[in-house]
């Protein structure tokens, strides 16, 4: 979600109540005998007004497994979720008069804590992110089809070495009309000639077939795979240089679409770790936000008891 | 040149339309992360609430003092019958502890739990906030009107009054009359006719190594005995004249008894033992009644004519005479004040000797001794008066003491650092009603309700 100017009125909200809070608890922390603590009035004020910020934050979950339901809009929800959940954090500190202690309670207060900090980190990494993913991966896809996508790209770099290998050995069947007119160039060049040029290219033939096999699809096969040449760069340039050299110029057009089937491929891989950075920080944050809203529901009737 | 190109109509055709629908390994990790956390979460609870019992929700580690039922959390939170708080009231705390109240024309009192706070962690539970104190006297009020001390103390660094002793117009009390400026001064003369240097220590001691001394805690008077932490070694004991000042200053009375001297004590004491010793020097040397003795010269421009007796006890009169003279007109007066009777001997005014300053705080030279005693008493080196009290002021507690302690660096500073709320001059004994079984036991030792 992008923090822009549309966020202003939940900035100038929270900052005026977290503003608000301060001013409250500073000379209640100074001049209470006791000290700040959860179960003075103001201590218990914090932890309410605390705990159903946290409440609300968490129903975002519920809110958006039901889009459907006519609670107000999702992105103002979100906004809510984004800017109540961050003040909630200091209303709790401030209840429990910033003590980490206790068997339940700081299991709590850790807890929250890293809640907050796993929320903020996906707030700036969502923020960020995407736009740099943009920038940085034009050829990016759906996160879930990337694996649909990888055996595409196998089933194209297949289909390419076919028609190339078809151009060099000259069967008609399989080469294009650009490939086809190569072969019968060639061909009328002179005896010697093109018996040598179809050897050379028989062996050329084979070996971007071995590439294809040994290189490119285990290479498209397997996700991540960073141990392999064609992972990088620089490698796989030089790898396909070398099938420049052997192949006539009118088939280099085919060796680019395969480098750049693989530079697809890269590009999916670095797609995939940028999401797990992106959206990986849920399996933390919400989680525990349901464990923390189970434990302080505890922590709430039992505060009252004792 | 490349062949392959992105259109979006290509890369709508990669896509599967159903994709969303469709299990997904991050989706899925998600749902069961969400439903196994807080289920640990919960089984985290249980087992520490089965093994713990309701030590789990304990906010805090208890203080030192009560740490040792940790487990027994209901011998201070009792429920009432049928009721669901399980709040920690007076009546738990005064199960154990006595503690009477501050004053009594206090307008309001605390409830214990609200200056001792507990669940703090591994800290005295004396170490009450300024603010408890606060609450009261940054404007204190009294049930009978005007209050008897500084209305309004917000901490040691602000507000606080000088030590009462040295306010305007209060002089030393004491009936000894005693110039600090010459006892400190080089060279006196000292026992055995030897020069010596005096210093603080020769007569100031704490109780505990104070030779006879026998002023302790219990026989100060009630007002003064705010604290039960006093000890031998936090006050001076009163400097006594068998200890502190006989080795210097002598009470011979007659040069025939030599180095004997009268006892320091009341005047008929001294003179029935004035009569006694020169009864038994006549009735051993009866000879001396004839016996003209040169005047006596021990005070300068008064010299004394000599009288000669007829018999023995006129004999021992005179001698009398003259030595209570002597002693009297000199020795005695040198410190003490003598008043004057319509009997023989002169009344001797009361040292009055004031064993404790502090009325309303605590002091204690033992924490204080790695000072020199001139660091904080500052003006005995030229205090010639009697009545000069010289004690050190609020100014100089200040120096080091402040109300942040040592969070700033300094000394504790706090108020109960020196004062007292409980008047333990009060107290009355508790009895013990709970078994170690009961302290220590498991969550299900049942504790006696009360």
């Amino acid at each position: 979600m992008l923090i822009d100017h549309t966020h202003r009125k939940w900035f100038v909200g929270s900052t005026v109540g977290l503003a608000v809070a301060t001013a409250v608890y500073i000379p209640y922390a100074l001049h209470a005998p006791q000290g700040p603590r959860g179960g003075s009035a103001l201590g218990l004020a914090f932890g309410v007004v605390g705990f159903l910020f946290m409440v609300f934050a968490g129903l975002l979950g519920l809110r958006k497994k039901f889009p459907v339901w006519r609670v107000g809009r999702a992105q103002s929800w979100m906004r809510g979720h984004l800017w109540l959940g961050l003040l909630s954090f200091p209303l709790i500190l401030f209840h429990g008069g910033f003590h980490f202690s206790g068997t339940l309670t700081g299991m709590l207060m850790w807890m929250f804590l890293l809640v907050w900090v796993s929320g903020i980190l996906g707030a700036a990494l969502q923020h960020f992110m995407p736009r740099f993913q943009t920038a940085q991966l034009p050829m990016e896809t759906i996160y879930e089809q990337i694996d649909r996508v990888r055996g595409q790209l196998a089933q194209e770099a297949g289909q390419i070495v076919e028609e190339t290998r078809s151009a060099l050995d000259g069967e008609v069947s399989h080469a294009s009309e650009r490939q086809r007119a190569l072969s019968a160039s060639a061909g009328t060049q002179g005896g010697l000639t093109v018996a040598s040029g179809l050897q050379a290219n028989q062996q050329a033939g084979a070996q971007l077939q071995r590439f294809l096999d040994e290189e490119i699809l285990p290479y498209l096969d397997r996700a991540g795979s960073h141990a392999m040449n064609l992972s990088q760069s620089a490698k796989a340039q030089k790898m396909f240089q070398q099938f420049r050299v052997l192949l006539a110029p009118e088939l280099h057009s085919n060796l680019d679409d395969l480098e750049n089937i693989c530079e697809e491929k890269r590009q999916l891989d670095r797609q995939s770790r940028l999401h797990k950075i992106l959206h990986g920080w849920l399996l933390v944050h919400i989680p525990l936000s349901y464990a923390l809203l189970l434990l302080g529901a505890v922590h709430a009737v039992v505060a009252l008891k004792f | 040149m490349l062949r392959r190109t992105r259109t979006t109509k290509k890369l709508a055709k990669r896509i599967d339309m159903q994709y969303f629908a469709r299990p997904h390994a991050f989706r899925r990790w998600r749902f069961w992360l969400s439903v196994t956390i807080p289920i640990i979460a919960l089984g985290w609870f249980v087992t520490q609430r089965v093994q713990g019992g309701q030590k789990v929700y304990s906010s805090g580690q208890l203080s030192n003092a009560h740490a040792v039922f940790t487990q027994q959390c209901a011998l201070c939170h009792t429920t009432q019958a049928g009721g669901f708080s399980a709040q920690v009231t007076d009546k738990a705390c005064l199960t154990c502890h006595d503690a009477p109240a501050h004053h009594a024309n206090q307008t309001f009192t605390p409830q214990c739990s609200a200056c001792h706070v507990e669940h703090k962690g591994s800290m005295p539970l004396h170490a009450t906030s300024e603010a408890a104190c606060t609450q009261c006297h940054a404007n204190l009020q009294t049930r009978d009107g005007q209050p008897h001390y500084a209305a309004s103390i917000t901490s040691l660094d602000h507000k606080h009054p000088e030590v009462s002793a040295l306010r305007p117009g209060v002089t030393d009390p004491g009936g000894v009359r005693l110039n600090h400026y010459l006892h400190l001064q080089p060279n006196l003369m000292g026992p055995d006719n030897k020069r010596v240097q005096m210093t603080c220590d020769d007569c100031h001691r704490a109780r505990d190594r104070a030779e006879g001394a026998d002023v302790r805690p219990a026989a100060l008077p009630d007002e003064l005995r705010m604290g039960i932490h006093e000890n031998d070694r936090a006050y001076m004991a009163t400097p006594k004249f068998a200890t502190n000042c006989a080795s210097c200053h002598s009470l011979q009375f007659d040069k025939r008894f030599r180095e004997n001297q009268v006892p320091h004590d009341k005047p008929e004491v001294v003179h029935a033992f004035l009569l006694k010793r020169f009864g038994e020097y006549i009735a051993a040397h009866p000879n001396a009644v004839h016996e003209v003795s040169p005047p006596v010269r021990e005070i300068p421009e008064r010299a004394r004519i000599p009288r000669v007796a007829r018999n023995a006890a006129e004999w021992v009169q005179f001698r009398v005479d003259d030595a209570e003279w002597l002693l009297y007109a000199k020795t005695c007066k040198q410190c003490h004040t003598l008043k004057a009777t319509s009997g023989p001997l002169p009344e001797i005014a009361k040292s009055n000797l004031t064993t404790r300053w502090l009325d309303h705080a605590e002091f204690d030279h033992h924490a204080h001794r790695m000072m020199t005693c001139e660091a904080c008493h500052t003006r005995p080196a030229s205090s010639r008066e009697t009545t000069d009290i010289l004690l050190p002021g609020i100014e100089t507690c200040q120096q080091c003491h402040r109300s942040q302690g040592p969070t700033k660096e300094a000394a504790e500073g706090r108020c109960f650092e020196c004062h007292q709320y409980h008047d333990w001059t009060k107290a009355k004994p508790t009895k013990g009603r709970f078994t170690i079984q009961q302290i220590r036991g498991s969550a299900k030792t049942v504790v006696p309700e009360g």
